[in-house]
């Protein structure tokens, strides 16, 4: 009695969820825009669209749970065809696995390469709150602020320099020697201007003394960048890499084509063994197919000059208009769908607690 | 049973040869291909503006889809439109990476000197659930750089200076989907426009697809089309007469292998129709 009840309240909660969504959607789609805004709903629907979408994202995850669930019990119990199952979650286990080190290293080289942009971000706004001093926070005196910069900007030269020691053969982009001399050229370039700045009488800072700074914000950023690019070239070699691309493009990429390039020799058997020309309506569809895949060849062109333009109006005006009929008859039933789905009609569990 | 092995072995050789000996012919002329070349080539961005590549595509069809995504970013490095790239496709995420860096690297090697670097170039904002909803959200955005918030790096896009302002999806330029999937073609299709805006869109799609895009490539939606590897192929012949020293030999290759396995079906259709018909007629005479 208390399951029919919790089932029905569920049931209850999933159609009402299921028409908000549903008349939330079709009255941002159809309104004005003035009335849109008029009703609050543009400045929420940012919000509201990213709970969708979280939502969305959360399939993923029920999906991994049942997968799991699945194939798990499968390979317990040995029930028939445990062993593919064990194949597939061994599989799932391991590119979760080389996946999650590959993000965790990519988020560790973000905060090592945010770390020094932050360099040339905290000289941008030092000289901004010196020419504009603001009002609605107290900032620390200039000379403390660049003292800490100097401090800070020795610190993340000292680490990026290294880094360059490492050995890096090859780059993300091939060139990682050559980002390697430019990366060194700049923790160079850097250090000087910290000297300079470091000579500096910061409790009153010229124009020069600014601008001063203001290069070294640019000079900065280079260096964030050619490090970035360092960091990730050094990253093309790590283990956790090398793993991934393994999985992906030894395995799984090979696997993928290899099953839809097998779709190639069924078609080459079907169409000696299916493709019979028996009624004029055959004939056509037969020469019609002939002609799309001799225009797309450039046989098709010596065997007869204007192929490709025949090819082309085939494509353009009867397929165009076949294909618009059946887009219109499939649109006008997904309609019919989406007003079943939305009045919560259509699936089995919505209305299995109907009697 | 022999038949078959036949067929098989038929097809095999047809594909597998010209790619072990890279035979090599120019590929036919695709209109729509050279209509999405002009396209691409007439794309102007001020400082801010970008184009949006979206790859759609896993491994499954990766053939087609992945030296349509090549050409195409390789046109848009060429004339240095920084590119935003995406997807709607989880299996897509390695392509993201995988494409940009390779075209960067050729290109890179064909002129000294020059660099296409991450972050200035392109940027990966990776694999995006919530398909049209996603898409309407970001084109209601105020900023797209600050809705798409971090790329896959975990670094914040707007902290890449090419990348960092580019504010309403107005100032987005070109939108490129590369896919052979028709439901996400047309979250693109449905949803990518905005009022008054009704952005410039090229599409990279498989052999299979070609007859629904062609719909909205006759109806104007789309710019330009990529017709499978032919599509491809003839957008590498067309580049490579405007930039001399770009490489498509394999691409070429591909697509002899490919038209020798047409050839190949298109006998099999006519010996499959010739061959019972004699069979019927030397029954009936015996």
């Amino acid at each position: 009695m208390v399951t029919t009840h919790t089932t029905d309240t569920r049931t209850k909660l999933i159609r009402i969820f299921t028409f908000l969504g549903g008349i939330y959607f079709f009255l941002y789609f159809v309104l004005p825009e003035s009335a849109v805004n008029a009703i609050g709903m543009k400045s929420h629907h940012e919000q509201i669209s990213n709970g969708f979408i979280v939502i969305g994202a959360m399939a993923l995850g029920l999906g991994l749970y049942n997968i799991v669930r699945a194939h798990g019990a499968r390979v317990v119990f040995q029930r028939a065809g445990w062993f593919n199952s064990l194949a597939l979650l061994v599989g799932l286990s391991a590119m979760i696995a080389a996946t999650s080190a590959q993000w965790i290293e990519n988020v560790r080289n973000t905060k090592d390469i945010r770390s020094v942009q932050v360099l040339g971000e905290f000289a941008t706004r030092i000289v901004e709150d010196a020419k504009t001093p603001p009002i609605d926070r107290t900032v620390p005196p200039v000379a403390e602020r660049v003292f800490a910069l100097i401090r800070y900007g020795e610190e993340r030269t000292a680490l990026i320099e290294a880094h360059t020691n490492l050995s890096v053969d090859e780059g993300t982009n091939g060139a990682a020697s050559l980002v390697v001399g430019e990366v060194r050229e700049r923790i160079a370039s850097t250090r000087g201007i910290l000297v300079e700045l470091s000579g500096v009488a910061w409790e009153r800072p010229s124009d020069e003394d600014l601008s001063r700074l203001t290069q070294f914000s640019q000079d900065a950023a280079k260096l964030a960048s050619s490090y970035s690019i360092l960091k990730r070239s050094h990253d093309a070699h790590s283990m956790s890499q090398k793993v991934y691309d393994f999985l992906f493009d030894g395995l799984f990429n090979q696997l993928g084509s290899a099953m839809f390039a097998l779709l190639g020799v069924y078609i080459a058997a079907a169409a000696y063994r299916a493709f019979r020309v028996r009624t004029i309506e055959s004939g056509l569809m037969m020469t019609a197919a002939v002609i799309v895949m001799l225009g797309q060849i450039s046989f098709g062109k010596e065997l007869y000059e204007h192929m490709p333009s025949i090819r082309q109006w085939l494509l353009e005006v009867p397929n165009s208009a076949a294909f618009r009929a059946i887009r219109l008859g499939a649109g006008v039933a997904g309609l019919m769908l989406a007003i079943r789905m939305w009045l919560s009609i259509e699936s089995k569990s919505f209305s299995s607690g109907r009697k | 049973m022999g038949g078959r092995r036949l067929i098989y072995l038929l097809m095999i050789l047809a594909v597998g040869l010209p790619i072990v000996f890279g035979i090599s012919q120019k590929p036919s002329r695709l209109v729509s291909a050279e209509r999405m070349y002009d396209v691409v080539e007439q794309v102007k961005v001020q400082p801010g503006e970008v184009a949006m590549i979206w790859l759609d595509f896993g491994p499954n069809t990766s053939a087609e889809n992945e030296p349509q995504a090549q050409v195409l970013i390789e046109h848009l490095f060429r004339r240095r439109i920084p590119v935003v790239l995406l997807s709607q496709y989880q299996q897509a995420e390695r392509f993201l990476a995988k494409i940009p860096n390779e075209v960067a690297k050729r290109l890179e090697a064909e002129m000294p000197g020059e660099q296409w670097r991450y972050g200035e170039a392109w940027v990966n904002a990776g694999f995006r659930p919530g398909g049209a909803i996603f898409i309407q959200s970001m084109v209601n955005a105020a900023d797209v750089s600050k809705f798409l918030g971090r790329d896959v790096n975990g670094m914040p896009i707007s902290h890449y200076p090419a990348f960092s302002a580019i504010g309403g999806v107005e100032r987005i330029k070109l939108v490129g989907e590369i896919t052979g999937l028709v439901g996400v073609f047309d979250n693109i299709i449905q949803f990518f426009q905005k009022n008054e805006y009704r952005p410039t869109i090229v599409h990279g799609c498989t052999s299979i697809t070609i007859p629904e895009a062609y719909i909205f490539l006759d109806s104007g939606q789309l710019k330009g089309l990529l017709e499978g590897i032919a599509g491809a192929a003839w957008y590498s012949v067309v580049l490579k007469e405007h930039f001399p020293n770009s490489e498509n030999k394999e691409l070429l290759v591909t697509n002899t292998a490919l038209s020798a396995a047409h050839i190949v079906l298109i006998l099999l259709i006519v010996l499959g129709n010739i061959v019972p018909l004699f069979e019927r007629r030397r029954s009936s005479h015996g």
